[in-house]
């Protein structure tokens, strides 16, 4: 038996963190022997050897579906969704779940058995990304450009534009939006009636997007105005609306900012 | 005042988003709907609030009046007939440009329409209805909209609007009878139930109809919902609280929201209320009616008429527990889903996760905590495996002083809770 752990370097991706769990899962070396570590994230350990995984689509593709297939679709979106996330260890604590997940003799669905740590880890990054997509739902503004496209800048903490793409071409199906992740530089970009797609490596034009329509003013203004005549003055607790609206989501909404 | 021939929408925006927001509902919450990928607009259920105002509140949906012009006199309302305010009136064009034009831009959910009595009541709703239907048909609109039945309004004409609404509500305004007919002398309890019930039998019919035939018209699919006034009349908790129970029980109602009385009009029939609006009053109201909903307790446990106020130092659910220590402490690994609801510091979602995760192995007190109860209320009450967490003594004053001795988290500043021996004079506490 081998003692040396064997760690996949996998890229900062869902594909690449579904690689390197097809990767390390292939390597037949045990699951107790391998472990799944973000490239240029991980610390390095003694006594271990480090295995490069190269990012492969079908790869990943596999191992979505396998645990689509065998886990169900509510717990594939929990795992999905744990990968979106920020933190490194999100690579390894996928790879335990799938591995347990994957282990015979169980009924029902392995994201309840949440004594197990990786479990509760992975429920745990799930609900983080799922609550900070529900908080771009909430809190993202669109501005209309003189071309009459709408156009909204977020700078969230986790990938959540894969997760909020679905939303907002459901509820604006006539319209053309992009919207700019300004902390992974992700465009999500939707043309009225087709389906959005995800940019990566486009710098947006900040020429373009710096002229606005004409009533673009007028009905950030109206709406700066409302939101200031709707607040109770007896009732004022600005701290209980910080707490419902974090100072970080202010930077980019429109009653947040400008003037009168 | 000066009579303005025309006003700026700005202007009309500010006095009748100003008059409006008394006005507690602003959830868009109750109804899923997808979009139909042709125009805009959809819902979800659990429903988005799209900011906070300064007062803490969420602002989900654009609330405004149609009109603040108001025949009625009813003494706590800021647009009372004999109040010289500023008055405007919205025309139907303007209410669904703004509502499409901050829709678009991702401001809101949807559409708070209430409005002021113009004339009569049949005419005012006849004015509601036109301006949804002109926001459903001309500019097909698909998102939430959150309409008043104006008390008295024909009964065909809150049919038609239902139609095109997803949540009616009417305000029940105050808890009792006499304290409307003191308050609000145009209005009486009649008027107010029978809309209701109308909108209860037709929600019904509504199902039926849907059975056979599924793309029929929905009639107010998010439910009605209403709102008391807290602290105008004299009324206390129990009463107050018996009243939502039946209000859920008997007419089905969503939600019943609770409004601290401001005191916006001096009037002698009114009361001074020199510590502010009663908020932790509000507040306690809030928590007990969460408990009614979804904890499966019921009025009659939580006060009674020799305790009719809610002790202001415990939220109801560590009060009851204290007062009721014959039933724990209770076993987490084996207790039924219910028993454990009761338990403070179980909410629904740990408990339902308790339930799930239990079947898998055996649970530990770290566990309980990375599901999210909080332990620092709930370890007086259970055992896990067995054991407690803490010897602790299962002891009334003993708990009461552990309890106390951490911070409860209010929704306002501690100030308000040391200001609230000011309730006192009011009759307020105990």
């Amino acid at each position: 038996m081998r003692n040396e752990k064997t760690i996949f370097l996998c890229e900062d991706s869902v594909d690449g963190i579904f690689t390197g769990v097809y990767d390390a899962w292939d390597s037949r070396l045990g699951h107790g022997n391998v472990k799944l570590a973000l490239k240029g994230r991980a610390n390095y350990e003694m006594f271990a050897s480090y295995r490069e995984v190269e990012t492969d689509g079908e790869k990943a593709e596999k191992v979505a579906r396998t645990l689509r297939r065998r886990l169900g679709p509510e717990d594939y979106a929990h795992i999905y969704q744990a990968a979106l996330s920020k933190e490194e260890e999100r690579a390894d604590s996928i790879y335990r779940v799938a591995v347990a997940g994957l282990a015979g003799g169980r009924s029902g669905s392995i994201m309840q058995n949440l004594q197990n740590p990786a479990v509760c880890r992975i429920f745990e990054l799930s609900r983080t990304t799922g609550n900070e997509a529900h908080r771009y739902y909430q809190f993202l503004r669109f501005r209309e450009l003189a071309g009459g496209v709408l156009f909204s800048e977020i700078k969230p903490e986790n990938d959540v534009l894969p997760l909020i793409g679905d939303h907002f071409a459901d509820r604006f199906p006539g319209e053309d939006f992009m919207v700019y992740d300004r902390t992974h530089r992700l465009f999500l970009i939707h043309e009225a009636f087709k389906q959005w797609v995800l940019v990566v490596g486009e710098e947006p034009d900040w020429e373009k997007i710096g002229k606005i329509s004409d009533r673009e003013t007028q009905f950030a203004s109206l709406w700066r105005g409302f939101c200031r005549s709707v607040a109770i003055q007896e009732r004022r607790n600005v701290r209980l609306q910080q707490q419902f609206l974090p100072l970080k989501f202010r930077a980019y909404m429109t009653e947040m900012n400008g003037g009168a | 005042m000066k009579i303005q021939e025309s006003m700026s929408i700005s202007e009309k925006l500010n006095i009748l988003s100003d008059a409006a927001k008394y006005d507690v509902a602003c959830t868009s919450s109750g109804v899923d709907r997808k979009g139909d990928g042709k125009h805009m607009g959809n819902c979800l259920a659990k429903g988005i609030c799209h900011s906070f105002s300064a007062d803490g509140r969420c602002i989900s949906l654009l609330k405004i009046l149609f009109t603040n012009e108001c025949v009625f006199d009813c003494k706590y309302c800021i647009n009372r007939r004999s109040n010289d305010v500023p008055r405007a009136s919205f025309t139907p064009e303007e209410v669904c440009t703004l509502t499409m034009e901050f829709y678009r831009r991702n401001y809101i959910e949807g559409l708070f329409l209430s409005s002021g009595i113009l004339h009569n009541p049949a005419y005012t709703m006849e004015l509601l209805y036109q301006t949804l239907y002109q926001l459903r048909t001309k500019y097909h609109f698909q998102g939430y909209i959150h309409v008043k039945a104006i008390p008295g309004a024909p009964q065909e004409l809150i049919d038609r609007t239902g139609l095109l609404a997803d949540r009616m509500s009417i305000n029940l305004e105050l808890p009792t009878a006499e304290g409307l007919k003191k308050l609000a002398p145009h209005k009486s309890r009649r008027t107010i139930l029978g809309p209701m019930r109308q909108i209860q039998n037709r929600m019904e019919e509504n199902r039926q109809e849907l059975m056979v035939y599924r793309q029929a018209p929905r009639f107010v699919p998010a439910g009605q919902s209403t709102q008391m006034i807290i602290g105008a009349t004299p009324e206390n908790d129990f009463e107050i609280l018996s009243v939502a129970e039946s209000l859920y029980r008997k007419f089905q109602l969503k939600r019943v929201f609770y409004s601290a009385f401001i005191q916006v009009n001096e009037d002698s029939a009114l009361p001074a209320l020199p510590g502010g609006p009663p908020l932790l009053r509000e507040h306690r109201l809030y928590q007990a009616d969460w408990l009614l909903r979804f904890y499966g307790f019921e009025a009659s446990e939580l006060l009674s008429e020799a305790r009719p106020n809610f002790n202001v130092f415990l939220d109801p659910k560590c009060d009851w527990a204290l007062s009721h220590l014959e039933q724990f402490p209770v076993e987490v690994t084996r207790a039924d889903y219910r028993t454990l609801l009761r338990v403070p510091g179980v909410g629904v979602k740990s408990a339902q996760r308790i339930v799930k995760a239990r079947r898998y192995g055996a649970l530990g007190f770290g566990d309980l905590k990375k599901m999210g109860v909080v332990l620092k209320r709930a370890m007086y009450f259970i055992t896990c495996g067995g054991k407690q967490m803490y010897p602790v003594k299962l002891e009334e004053d003993y708990i009461l002083r552990n309890l106390l001795s951490v911070k409860e988290r209010l929704p306002f500043d501690l100030e308000h809770y040391h200001q609230l021996n000011l309730f006192d004079d009011c009759g307020v506490m105990r």
